[in-house]
């Protein structure tokens, strides 16, 4: 039987957002309605969290929806304390990756927004606010599945490449951009992220095994079992 | 730092049983090991995009004549420029593999942008094929390519700036360690188009003279296209001797997005994670292939990681930038077979466009190619944007 554990989850979506210890907390109403719209640009950092994020402001949405994914795993623990940030990795999973920067900066070339034509710069901002420095590794994945990027984290952990492991499923695809694709390649879940920390058996209340299924459902799961006692 | 402590991870090994390339060079091995032997540069301006407000148009372009070879073989594919590459060179790699079940055949693909030529396309309401127009994302031009290719095991698409290339390596030797593959085709590709161009001279990232990797005057980099193609298998299914994968690392800087950390100590724990993993000691690397960009930044901080893990001790070191240019997501594998091309033949490679040594580099920084008395162990390296480092470890099984 693995010794890989789920030591926290969190999700936001469309529906809401939240953690596995605190449950889902469903947006405001008027926030509510433009999300589920699709209209990110009324999410702020400010409506999740008190502290500040100096870089979320310029950063695209497939960043700032997996640093709030991170941060949100964060605020599961009174100290946000992995067992070692050098030790610690981060692995990512997206389909449609960068879409929406790609569409920006094919719009207006600029500096800023070039920066956010890699899927794998949402692993720089979380690393930076962070401070993890342990393997990291970034996967394009067909269609919405997400399991790739959990099996990578658990296998970092069983070979000693790390001693913990966040894993983030996270899509920002605008309307758009998801125009760029070709018209049987519709993506769902147009805006979501998730975040798993993962880590060895310790005996710690709340940690569950990792027995399969992907990313963003086991995040969604434990964080709507939690709203639910 | 002396020694490698850390054991070992348990067999199966993945070896090296062949390798191709669509590059600035041409199509296949045969005009990379020319140009390694003549220490040459495939770097040329692309007259058709004079006037651009580009910082320049000196890249590693691959020949038209080349693409139209490969369009004219597969002319369902003719506009997917991206596929017709990746799948050349993985052709080529795949000539003389053992054969094993679809099942335990497997693949990894390693791109930035995939085709970003038919995003530009359809962004600009031109005409697309439905073959490219899928290749916009990454992920399907990898599954495309493992259907083209009996790859119907484990399929992998890493998207990781420019350490792609070692990443997409790395995971191709995981899955043969891990038991889910016998044979994994690796395969980096990455096209070099307008919104390239655009990116990195809206950074100013580009030398206009063309990249100069550890040389003084160094400006920044050159872009370049291509594909690399590095077929994997189950050591035990290889005659000796075989170049395995013998390790790897990987790190974040946790410190800036597009500039890397000052002090090296990202890329000197990529490098120590990979020197662990492969359980070697610094002495026993015999070559270590750069990323060298030309930026002025990378190419200190690569030249100060080096001295932090190898002390006075660096080894014979080299850019190959010069010759192809940053080929991005394809340039760790690209680089990787130019070390295996360059072991083959006995040979160091020099540094094409590097005249004057910049006093940061490493004193064993190679201008021009020499004959190596000892070539077993090699170690790759790249970094990239977002904090990103890897390294590889290559090793010849002993005879």
């Amino acid at each position: 039987m693995s010794d890989i554990v789920v030591r926290a989850a969190s999700w936001l979506g469309p529906e809401g957002s939240g953690n596995d210890l605190a449950g889902l907390a469903k947006w405001p109403a008027p926030l509510g309605e433009a999300l589920r719209r699709g209209e990110l640009e009324e999410l702020r950092w400010a409506h999740l969290f008190e502290a500040e994020a100096q870089r979320f402001a310029r950063m695209d949405w497939l960043s700032r929806l997996g640093l709030m994914a991170v941060e949100l795993l964060r605020a599961r623990f009174e100290t946000w304390d992995p067992p070692d940030l050098e030790q610690t990795g981060v692995c990512v999973e997206t389909a449609a990756g960068c879409l929406t920067s790609d569409l920006d900066f094919l719009r207006q070339p600029r500096p800023t927004v070039f920066a956010y034509t890699l899927p794998s710069t949402v692993i720089g901002e979380i690393c930076i606010r962070h401070r993890f420095k342990g393997p990291m590794l970034c996967l394009m994945s067909a269609g919405g599945s997400t399991r790739a990027a959990i099996d990578e984290g658990a296998a970092w952990l069983r070979e000693g490449a790390a001693k913990s492991c966040v894993c983030v499923a996270c899509e920002a695809v605008s309307t758009d951009a998801a125009a760029l694709l070709p018209p049987d390649l519709a993506l769902e879940n147009a805006w979501q992220a998730c975040a798993l920390l993962l880590g060895r058996k310790s005996g710690a209340p709340r940690e569950r095994a990792l027995a399969g299924g992907t990313l963003n459902e086991i995040g969604r799961d434990l964080v709507l079992a939690a709203s639910r006692g | 730092m002396g020694t490698a402590l850390a054991t070992a991870v348990s067999q199966p090994r993945a070896a090296v049983a062949g390798c191709g390339a669509i590059s600035a060079a041409g199509a296949g091995l045969d005009p990379l090991a020319l140009a390694l032997r003549d220490n040459s540069s495939a770097l040329r301006a692309r007259a058709t995009l004079a006037g651009q407000r580009y910082q320049t148009t000196i890249a590693g372009w691959v020949p038209e004549e080349t693409i139209a070879q490969l369009a004219a073989r597969d002319p369902e594919h003719a506009d997917a420029r991206a596929f017709l590459m990746a799948d050349a060179a993985l052709r080529e790699a795949a000539r003389n593999l053992p054969i094993v079940s679809p099942g335990r055949r497997a693949l990894v693909l390693s791109a930035t942008k995939a085709d970003i030529l038919a995003m530009e396309r359809v962004f600009g309401r031109q005409p697309c094929s439905k073959a490219a127009h899928r290749h916009i994302l990454p992920r399907l031009l990898a599954d495309d390519l493992a259907a083209a290719h009996q790859a119907r095991g484990p399929v992998q698409c890493v998207s990781a700036a420019c350490v792609s290339g070692l990443l997409a390596l790395q995971q191709g030797a995981s899955f043969i360690e891990r038991g889910l593959a016998d044979v994994v085709l690796v395969a980096g590709v990455d096209l070099v188009s307008h919104f390239v161009l655009a990116g990195f001279s809206s950074l100013k990232a580009l030398d206009a003279e063309g990249c100069r990797p550890f040389d003084s005057r160094r400006t920044g980099l050159s872009l370049g296209e291509g594909a690399g193609a590095v077929a994997l298998v189950r050591r035990d299914l290889l005659p000796s001797p075989a170049w395995t994968i013998a390790g790897w690392g990987s790190s974040n800087d946790a410190n800036h997005l597009t500039g890397p950390s000052r002090d090296g100590s990202g890329l000197v724990l990529a490098i120590t994670r990979a020197f662990q993993r492969a359980a070697v000691a610094t002495g026993e690397i015999d070559y270590v292939n750069a990323h060298g960009t030309g930026t002025l930044y990378n190419d200190n901080m690569e030249s100060l990681a080096l001295r932090t893990v190898f002390g006075e001790n660096v080894p014979p070191c080299s850019s190959s930038k010069g010759i192809l240019g940053h080929t991005l997501g394809a340039a760790g594998v690209l680089e990787t077979i130019l070390c295996l091309l360059a072991a083959h033949s006995g040979t160091l490679p020099g540094t094409p466009r590097l005249l004057e040594r910049d006093p940061v580099a490493p004193q064993t920084m190679l201008l021009r190619p020499q004959p190596a008395i000892r070539l077993r162990c090699m170690l790759k390296i790249n970094s990239g944007f977002g904090g990103a480092n890897a390294a590889l470890v290559l090793r010849q099984d002993q005879v």
